[in-house]
């Protein structure tokens, strides 16, 4: 009888084997190493919150100077505001840019206009700070005559600028999994291009825009750099008027953050934590249904 | 995918609704709102009149303390409704604010905080230094808190061998104004190589923003000194140096000692500019890092009547020692109050 | 895909109002579209025209003049451009590898009930906001760092002048460290739809010839995907440089000369507009700060239009050989 063949690797091959191993090893490390960093975020984000999460800090305005308590209302109503100014402003121009180069822009200017919201999505948002302050605060707006102040109008443009290429990404892409089939259908009855895009296309795209919007209000309601020029000068109230500048999370945070005073630091990371909470819900939950609609969108076609 | 978009559509509504609340709950749309920009130095004494302004005349203050080069800067632009700052304006500064006016409103000393680990000093009595050790530190020549000049001053404390670091403010600040005008006129070589100005370029230490992240970085890093105005001092249980004044004596930031070198005006120039820093040795009280700081408001401006309401307001029962008293601030003397009330007479809409 | 058009043989010309309606519907669309380049061009203009003063006062030399002296109004980009660039490149150094074995662990080794999972968590690290980050940098990792990561690299690597100065808890690492927390969930991502796009059979044929996996990873995946690795880089990079609030909440904003040591603190472009914008006094300093800006804007620009067309002709290649 033959000797059996080992089965085992020898020499080379072991090498090769072990070499293999250290790399599958690397990888997982690397895997375990940015959902521990997460993990360690997000835990010490709530462990830090949980002394300052109380009522107040829902709806009482800064402590006067050196006392402790009180709470940060007008930043979470200023970020709302800011939030909704922003997505009136971003949502319709995002849509129509979408629209625009989905059902009439030649292949040219599409991938042009694709290119170039990619490029203003790559604008630092500080560069784009400046641009509202040296358009809507530092001077006043030609012929509107609008601005001259910082303001939750100023804050919610720059935002919305922010917000635009992510809405119309999203968008388009949404828009070019619609089924021909359906544009097609709908021609056949004799409805008209405009009418088809408004009842049959936005319509079944609907899902994604929503979600592109919701992941682009996470975005815009956790940014600080846009809002440190336009709309960062506010008192210890609660302010509902946008033309007047508005307190926001984002802004809260970053000033507290700096304080030397104690409580002011633990409202910082109870606002992170509702920060954080909001923005990681709203885009799990926006990714998981634009998925979705993908995947229905993907099996009509 | 239909019921999903309905979903975040009602997420959406109810967010608006609950603005619309909270917007019916607290909103005020009759309320005047005053916007001020600027120093941090006065952010905690404006900070405890904002409720009592809104209180006697139902005006709303929004005070951002963004730093006195913003606060000039914003009223510039007038993008606020006042600015303040406790840098004076510069000849430039007040061409380009095109019509403004600055008015003296508060009075304080900016406090020297350190944190030495295992510093003994005498009971009762702070860390001294003298105004050349301050450039010294701060120019990186001396390093160590157990340095020879360091001792020599201080005889009877126990000093360890730890590693100093000069923390400033970084953007534009009165406080670092007020310090650097200090140094310069204390020491000869600030003067030529640094100078004085509301940022230097800082030969050494680490820089943190606002007076708060000042006193912050100043409590949480072993071996530092910083400037802040005493009421960040006091707030956050700093210690602060008796610092060495041009009569040679050791003086604390305290009020009475404000309130001397306050007095060393008779009398106060048309454009309001005031300089109380290292007064002569004829006030041996007097500390010798006091300031008076200022807002400044535009000569022509629609809110005239509210501005001058709460400057006045400010500059009378807001120096009452409710106030003042716990956040170390002096009140202004007679003189300078005087000159401020006339200065605010100038507003109009 | 291409746009159907309505078929000519109908009457388009039936109901009046649908002519008017398609007219007023593609002016709306294409004012949007229009809208949104004038706004491009709005913000470089206005960037360009904020810092005008300070280009025609000190001329290009600002770009590597050192000094940043508010006294003598004297400015220049130096440290900033210095700090950005060490910070960004830093950050990818630590955060390419990292990234590049996330995507092969989520595309050819996890097991497919956790892929999801550890996917979305990756995904939800990108969805924190920088501010967030920054507050984690100066209360817990910057401390850790000063602990427990800045004393061994001193001790035991101290004589590499990087590793050279003494440690402080604000300063130049923490600031790559956040900036690599930042860029990895953005690179690993695209990382990984790289590694999927991969053919299978590609793959398999590889597979079948003997290799171990990491062999088919290094002779097939790699070679097939290396352009679009490297937009993905170049990518991260684009966040990395714009950075702003996490990066000034923890490098120190020191206007000194740039540390050789990584313990030193140091300033990059956006975090010094971050905290010197709003409060600049003069109009010089003010128009100096916006020159910064646009050097800023100038490099980003660079680099998001080089991942751009990378990334675009990765695309054609992959769609032609598919």
């Amino acid at each position: 009888m033959a000797t059996p063949i080992s089965l085992k690797a020898t020499g080379r091959s072991k090498r090769r084997l072990a070499m293999n191993k250290a790399a599958e090893g690397g990888a997982i490390l690397a895997a375990l190493v940015a959902v521990g960093v997460l993990v360690l975020l997000v835990g010490s984000v709530f462990q830090k919150a949980l002394p300052a999460l109380n009522w107040d800090l829902f709806v009482k305005g800064q402590a006067v100077f050196g006392e402790t308590g009180g709470g940060i209302a007008p930043a979470f109503v200023g970020t709302i505001m800011l939030v909704l100014i922003a997505t009136a402003m971003a949502v319709p121009i995002g849509v129509l840019v979408a629209l625009y180069v989905s059902e009439f822009a030649s292949k040219q200017i599409a991938s042009q206009t694709r290119l170039w919201l990619d490029v203003l999505n790559g604008f630092p948002s500080i560069v784009i700070g400046i641009f509202v302050f040296e358009l809507l605060v530092q001077t006043k707006l030609p012929i509107l005559g609008i601005g001259h102040h910082q303001s939750a109008w100023a804050g919610g443009f720059a935002l919305a600028i922010l917000m635009v290429p992510l809405i119309a990404r999203t968008a388009m892409e949404v828009l070019a999994l619609v089924p021909a089939s359906l544009r097609e259908a709908s021609y056949a009855l004799g409805v008209s291009k405009w009418r088809t895009v408004l009842s049959v296309v936005l319509p079944s795209a609907l899902g994604g825009i929503v979600t592109g919007t919701t992941l682009a209000v996470a975005r815009a309601a956790g940014e600080t750099a846009p809002l440190l020029f336009t709309c960062s000068i506010f008192g210890q109230v609660v302010n509902t008027d946008p033309s007047n500048s508005v307190a926001s999370v984002p802004v809260v945070i970053f000033e507290y953050s700096e304080s030397p005073d104690k409580n002011l630091n633990a409202q910082a990371w109870a606002a992170a934590f509702v920060l954080i909470t909001f923005v990681l819900l709203t885009t799990l939950l926006a990714r998981l249904v634009l998925d979705r609609s993908r995947r229905k969108l993907g099996a009509a076609a | 995918m239909r019921k999903s978009a309905l979903v975040l559509v009602a997420i959406l509504a109810t967010a608006l609704v609950a603005v619309g609340a909270a917007g019916a709950k607290t909103g005020k749309s009759q309320t005047t709102v005053l916007n001020g920009a600027g120093s941090t130095f006065v952010s905690p004494l404006v900070s405890l009149w904002t409720p009592a302004i809104g209180t006697a005349f139902d005006y709303t203050v929004q005070y951002s303390a963004v730093g006195s080069g913003g606060g000039i800067q914003a009223i510039t632009n007038r993008s606020v409704d006042f600015g303040a700052s406790d840098a004076p304006l510069t000849t430039d500064q007040f061409t380009a604010c095109n019509g403004c006016v600055q008015i003296p409103w508060a009075l304080a000393g900016t406090a020297i905080d350190y944190n030495i680990p295992g510093l003994v000093v005498p009971k009762n009595t702070n860390l001294l230094l003298t105004g050349d050790l301050i450039a010294k530190i701060y120019m990186g020549q001396i390093t160590k808190w157990d340095d020879a000049a360091i001792k020599a001053v201080n005889p009877k404390a126990t000093i360890p061998s730890v590693s100093i670091t000069p923390v400033y403010r970084t953007g534009n600040s009165g406080t670092s104004y007020n310090f650097t005008d200090y140094l310069s006129s204390v020491s000869s070589e600030w003067s030529s190589k640094l100078g004085r100005g509301q940022s230097v370029a800082w030969p050494a230490g680490t820089g943190a923003s606002g007076s708060a992240g000042v006193a912050g970085a100043v409590s949480n890093t072993a071996g530092a000194i910083g400037y802040t105005d005493t009421a960040f001092a006091i707030a956050n249980h700093l210690h602060f140096a008796s610092i060495q004044n041009a009569a040679g004596k050791f003086i604390n930031p305290s009020i009475r000692n404000i309130v001397a070198a306050g007095g060393t005006i008779s009398s106060v120039p048309a454009n309001g500019e005031l300089h109380i820093v290292n007064p002569s040795k004829s006030y041996p009280t007097a500390y010798p890092i006091a300031t008076y700081t200022y807002i400044i408001l535009p000569l022509k401006t629609s809110n005239a009547p509210a501005l001058r309401k709460m400057v006045f307001w400010a500059l009378t029962q807001g120096q009452a020692s409710k106030y003042t008293a716990k956040l170390w601030f002096a009140p202004i003397p007679k003189v300078v109050l005087v000159a401020s009330e006339k200065a605010l007479q100038g507003i109009s809409s | 895909m291409e746009a159907s058009a309505p078929p000519e043989i109908l009457p388009r010309t039936r109901r009046p109002l649908d002519r008017v309606g398609e007219k007023v519907f593609y002016g709306l669309t294409a004012f949007a579209a229009l809208l949104t380049l004038a706004i491009i061009a709005a913000i470089i203009w206005k960037v360009i025209d904020g810092a005008w003063p300070a280009i025609h006062t000190f001329g290009i030399s600002f770009v590597w003049n050192q000094t940043w002296n508010p006294v003598t109004e004297m400015f220049g980009a130096r440290v900033f451009i210095i700090g950005t660039l060490v910070t960004s490149f830093g950050a990818l150094l630590l955060a390419t590898p990292i990234s590049i074995a996330i995507g092969l662990f989520l595309s050819e080794l996890a097991p497919s009930a956790i892929k999801g999972p550890i996917g979305a968590l990756i995904q939800m690290l990108a969805a924190v906001p920088s501010v967030v980050i920054g507050l984690w940098g100066i209360f817990v990792l910057g401390p850790f760092m000063l602990q427990h990561v800045e004393p061994p690299l001193h001790d035991y690597l101290g004589w590499i002048p990087i590793f050279g100065g003494t440690p402080q808890q604000a300063g130049v690492l923490p600031a790559i460290a956040v900036l690599t927390i930042m860029i990895i969930p953005i690179t690993s991502s695209i990382c990984r739809e790289l590694f999927t796009s991969v053919p299978r059979d590609v793959k398999e044929a590889s597979i079948g010839l003997g290799a171990t996996r990491w062999e088919m990873i290094r002779g097939v995946v790699f070679p097939y995907v290396k352009a679009g690795i490297v937009a993905a880089i170049t990518l991260g990079l684009g966040r990395a440089l714009g950075e702003a609030i996490a990066v000034t909440q923890v490098i120190g904003n020191s206007l000194r000369d740039f540390p050789v040591s990584l313990f030193g603190q140091g300033n990059t472009l956006a975090s010094q507009l971050a905290g010197s914008y709003q409060s600049a006094p003069t109009n010089i300093e003010l128009e100096s700060l916006v020159y910064l800006g646009l050097i800023l804007l100038v490099i980003t620009f660079i680099t998001n239009l080089t991942a751009q067309r990378i990334v675009h002709r990765f695309e054609k290649q992959h769609a032609g050989a598919r």
